[in-house]
């Protein structure tokens, strides 16, 4: 059975408003991340759909790179907080304004 | 002797320079000083040796080629010629007494190696001048000779006043020079060389306009290194210097410069008759402006510095008069007697115990020496053109072909010549009155003379009182051996009928008797200075200064001022002021957005986004209606 595209898409959206609500509200520099990385399945999931709907493979190809990428940023996001909780002891965003102008 | 050995000339007092110069402080004092000395004597001989050279067309010796593009084709020459060995070994011969002299005068001065390295340069310098064959070389020694003359006058630099009297004299002749420059460059666009023959060569074929304005260029170059009118105002201040410099430079030497510049160009500038009466009329100007000024002069170097200025401006008005012999006889008596007069100055103001106010002297014949008062008495009837001394003969040539001179306005400078040689008279034996006689009116302690200063003074006094003999008139049985010397670059040949020749020489008699007397009248007897408007007028060199001051020196300062403080402080440094502070304070507003926490920029985002979808809404919405 094919799930139609018109719901995926609406599914992805919804999926991706979720993340960015994450990301905007949530104060803790793992909970953005996390928020991301919610944003970037979305996008994921429409590329995949759309790949399905026009039945082309390249939409799924693209994901695999993303797949990758993400675990890179992932790496480099996580190395990070960890050096962010060494610097300050805290993981809350605001609190890192070193480049206030 | 080879002819191409003619650059040992110059290149002996450049050498001795350069070695003054650079290890000067490290040699033995004895060494430098005896060095210096005989550069200068060896010129001298070299010069004599060589002056078998001179004869006929003269010798031309290229040493190097200096520049050679296209059409200027500039080559280190030497000329040597009848026109340049006088003056050469004139040059040279005092330049060694003088030296020797020096030698004496600066031996408590500890920075003799600095002195004689510039007056060894500037031997050089004039050298170059004299014997150069092109105009470039020539403007080389004539910058040069203005180096040495700045670096000497300001030579007791720690005085501030010092070192602005020799700034004066540097900036005062640079406008002369500019003036040369813009001639040489005229000159060589008009002839396209610079040779000095050929540019003489060629002269008759240079358009009559242009010759006008050339030796206009030319007088006004020559005014600034001879102290003529209108760039004299440096010559009296140009005596804070050392004496041997005054007497050097500043009067046997430099400041004939110019007359020798118009001598060596003079097929060029006797071409043009209004040239010819510029230079009559600065020369006469020159003449009477600076005898009325050393009438009133206090201090003994400054009433002979006007006395200088004078007696350049009769070898101007000789040149004007179309005489080359008159001028170069001239300059070479003037040379002798000033000398000496400047170095037996010197000696007194030693013995004054370094008082340089007549007034304040008095009663030096018994003071000193004996031999310096009639040193100084043979420099000075010379001056003043006391009958048969060197003086007389060629003050009174000059005087002559002013008046025989076939334009009838040449009467009026020819009485201008007389007028000036009574103030000459005058003011030359008030110095000798003021000085010799009477009573000693002085506090100083005076210094031993050294013999170095007493001896050289002996032959120019000499050479000054039977100077004569190198051009006496055929009227007293003389040969014109200066005029015959110079042959075809003489000039104009001077001829006048025996008795106005007897009437000439009658007057100036009569004139020189008369200064005497009303000299011997007024200062026989010492009488204080009397100080009234007239007396600090001309004292003060007619407010040359204070005119110069008035007309060039403050309108450029206001100019400066409103360039500075009008345009560049107000108007674009206020403008430029003004914007920067606008960007300083909107900038302020715009770094409130930059907190610096990643929430705000990712909020910044989040409102991007929005706004591109609300957008592509919009759009779509749009698209939707068509």
């Amino acid at each position: 059975m094919m799930i139609p595209f018109g719901h995926a898409l609406s599914f992805a959206a919804a999926l991706f408003v979720l993340g960015l609500t994450c990301v905007l509200l949530r104060r803790q520099v793992i909970m953005i991340l996390i928020g991301v990385e919610i944003m970037l399945n979305a996008a994921s999931l429409v590329f995949v759909s759309a790949s399905a709907y026009w039945q082309q493979v390249d939409g799924q190809v693209f994901v695999i790179l993303l797949m990758a990428i993400t675990a890179a940023e992932v790496a480099v996001a996580l190395a990070m907080v960890v050096y962010l909780w060494r610097r300050k002891r805290t993981l809350v965003a605001d609190e890192f304004n070193g480049m206030s102008g | 002797m080879s002819e191409s050995l003619l650059f040992l000339i110059p290149l002996l007092p450049l050498c001795c320079a350069v070695i003054n110069m650079l290890f000067g402080m490290r040699l033995p004092r004895l060494f430098a000083e005896i060095m210096a000395v005989t550069g200068v004597a060896g010129a001298f001989l070299l010069t004599i040796l060589f002056w078998g050279y001179a004869e006929g067309e003269g010798t031309r010796v290229v040493i190097f080629t200096w520049l050679n593009s296209g059409a200027v084709d500039v080559s280190f020459a030497m000329n040597f010629d009848r026109l340049a060995a006088p003056m050469t070994l004139m040059v040279t011969g005092v330049a060694t007494l003088i030296h020797l002299y020096a030698v004496g005068y600066m031996h408590e001065e500890n920075d003799y190696a600095r002195f004689f390295g510039l007056l060894n340069l500037f031997v050089f310098a004039m050298l170059a001048i004299i014997l150069a064959d092109n105009l470039l070389v020539l403007f080389l020694g004539w910058e040069g000779v203005g180096l040495c003359s700045y670096g000497l006058i300001g030579f007791w630099y720690r005085k501030l006043e010092n070192a602005k009297a020799g700034t004066k004299a540097f900036l005062v002749t640079r406008v002369g020079d500019v003036f040369l420059a813009i001639a040489l460059l005229w000159l060589f666009a008009a002839t396209g060389t610079l040779n000095i023959s050929e540019i003489n060569a060629q002269a008759a074929s240079i358009s009559p306009g242009v010759v006008i304005v050339l030796s206009l260029l030319l007088l006004l170059g020559a005014c600034g290194k001879s102290a003529q009118l209108p760039l004299m105002t440096w010559l009296a201040d140009a005596m804070a210097g050392p004496t041997p410099v005054s007497a050097l430079i500043h009067a046997a030497t430099m400041v004939t410069a110019g007359v020798y510049l118009l001598c060596r160009l003079f097929p060029l500038v006797s071409i043009s008759t209004v040239g010819m009466t510029a230079i009559t009329a600065i020369g006469a100007l020159t003449a009477l402006y600076a005898a009325t000024c050393a009438m009133a002069q206090r201090e003994i170097k400054r009433v002979l510095a006007y006395s200088t200025m004078s007696q350049v401006g009769y070898m101007f008005m000789a040149v004007g008069a179309g005489t080359v012999t008159g001028a170069m006889f001239h300059l070479l008596t003037h040379a002798f007697f000033k000398a000496v007069l400047f170095m037996a100055a010197g000696c007194v103001i030693h013995l004054a115990g370094d008082e340089n106010d007549i007034y304040k002297m008095g009663g030096m014949a018994r003071r000193g020496p004996v031999e310096l008062f009639w040193v100084f008495l043979a420099g000075a009837v010379c001056l003043a053109g006391l009958p048969l001394t060197g003086g007389f003969f060629s003050k009174d040539g000059i005087l002559l072909a002013l008046f025989t001179h076939p334009d009838p306005t040449y009467r009026v400078f020819w009485l201008i010549g007389v007028l000036t040689a009574l103030l000459t008279a005058f003011y030359t034996f008030r110095l000798v009155y003021l000085v010799f006689a009477g009573e000693w009116r002085g506090t100083g302690h005076p210094h031993a003379i050294p013999l170095q200063m007493r001896w050289p003074l002996w032959p120019l006094a000499l050479l000054g009182l039977i100077g004569g003999m190198l051009n006496l008139p055929a009227l007293v049985g003389g040969d014109e051996m200066l005029h015959h010397w110079y042959g075809d670059l003489a000039g104009r040949a001077v001829t006048a009928s025996h008795s106005t020749e007897w009437m000439l020489i009658g007057f100036a008699v009569a004139i020189v008797a008369l200064g005497w007397f009303a000299a011997h009248w007024r200062y026989r007897n010492y009488r204080p200075p009397v100080e009234n408007r007239v007396s600090r007028f001309l004292l003060n060199g007619w407010q040359s200064d204070a005119l110069v001051d008035c007309l060039l020196v403050r309108p450029f300062t206001a100019m400066a001022r409103f360039c500075s403080s009008g345009c560049d402080r107000s108007l674009f440094d206020g403008t430029l002021e003004g914007l920067a502070k606008m960007a300083t304070r909107y900038s302020a507003l715009l770094v409130q957005l930059a907190t610096g926490r990643a929430t705000t920029y990712l909020s910044a985002f989040a409102w991007g986004f929005l706004v591109l979808l609300g957008w592509f809404l919009l759009k779509l919405v749009n698209g939707g209606g068509h």
